[in-house]
């Protein structure tokens, strides 16, 4: 059984910064599982180089640490072309507008990234499974509900990524 | 336009003053967070919980029961104090906000949580106050941060980072209106 990994902005943010433990134990776990986590282009622009996050100590994640250790990695381009993958993430978008109670004109491709990106991989074959690591939780029922949709059941994962969460990680959960 | 605390028999200018120090000064918002969590509390009891000075504990204590948000509720020694729930209401033509618990419990954290001290610096009480609403929802599930980012004018890096700082707050006051 092959897993992919799917991270979201949330994760890194979760971290909490270079010095702070609940990084060095994530990379340390994902390290002894050797496994990497993915994030989908959206979340890379997200997490790099934001002017306006300069400041934050929650906003100085070293995740080109992690690219260059190669245990976070950027995943391919969404191929809106392929049709699992657009309708997937047209679907989300109802589910998001309905979970958030918005109009689905405001919810945009970014909201859906991370529901399509698991159907691209699960498509193509990469993995016959995949796990969603997020603190986005619309997104996370979205994919829940709707990969089983399209013979996915019993292959996608939500972990919501809380301080408990990563303060307890082991490899065990990534095996 | 004004409203007082509702439990409170104090008039809601007298509180104003008191209220407007809650929000400036950390170590006093940390204060009557902690009383209202914790309450019927002692002074040396705060003194060694909240981490700070027995004269400025009693100070602030004193200055929290004469504005009417700190009850004696024991009267003999020593003293026990319990604090009153909150909800100041200031409208401007534009605006509405309401002091919450949980708004001076965020203010409280800045002391300790540097990235609410940045977000009140650049985005203001009020700005925090908003924030705080979209916290409760993100904890939710009903709204993410790249939606809040786009209603609130944030980078969405930013508002994932305020959303995250305000979480603890959300899950004190979990049952509180915002």
């Amino acid at each position: 059984m092959t897993t992919v990994y799917i991270a979201d902005t949330g994760v890194f943010v979760r971290c909490g910064g270079p010095d702070k433990d609940k990084f060095q134990r994530l990379r340390r776990t994902l390290q002894q599982a050797g496994v990497s986590l993915r994030i989908p282009q959206r979340v890379y622009e997200e997490l790099g180089g934001d002017p306006a996050a300069e400041g934050y100590p929650s906003g100085n994640i070293p995740c080109p640490d992690g690219f260059e250790e190669g245990w976070i990695i950027v995943a391919d381009e969404l191929d809106y072309a392929n049709p699992l993958v657009s309708t997937v993430m047209d679907d989300a978008r109802r589910v998001i507008a309905n979970e958030t109670d918005r109009d689905e004109d405001i919810i945009e491709k970014a909201d859906t990234a991370l529901v399509g990106l698991a159907a691209q991989v699960l498509d193509t074959g990469q993995a016959d499974h995949v796990v969603l690591l997020t603190t986005d939780k619309p997104a996370g029922r979205a994919a829940k509900m709707l990969l089983p949709q399209y013979g996915f059941s019993d292959h996608i994962e939500f972990r919501y990524v809380s301080v408990e969460y990563l303060e307890t990680i082991t490899p065990d959960e990534f095996r | 336009m004004v409203q007082s605390p509702s439990r409170s028999d104090r008039p809601p200018i007298q509180q104003l003053q008191t209220v407007a120090d809650l929000l400036e000064k950390p170590a006093l918002s940390r204060l009557y967070a902690h009383i209202l969590q914790h309450g019927p509390i002692t002074v040396s009891e705060l003194v060694n919980e909240v981490g700070i000075p027995q004269g400025t504990a009693y100070d602030y204590v004193q200055n929290l029961q004469a504005a009417g948000l700190v009850e004696k509720t024991r009267k003999q020694r020593p003293y026990e104090y319990d604090a009153e729930s909150i909800a100041l209401t200031l409208s401007t033509d534009k605006e509405t906000q309401t002091i919450t618990p949980a708004l001076i419990a965020a203010v409280a954290r800045r002391d300790e949580d540097e990235d609410i001290d940045v977000y009140i610096e650049r985005h203001g009480l009020d700005g925090l106050a908003v924030a705080l609403k979209y916290a409760y929802e993100y904890v939710d599930g009903t709204v993410n941060h790249r939606i809040a980012a786009r209603e609130l004018d944030l980078s969405p890096l930013e508002a994932e980072i305020i959303l995250q700082a305000l979480e603890p707050v959300v899950s004190e006051y979990a049952d509180a209106v915002v």
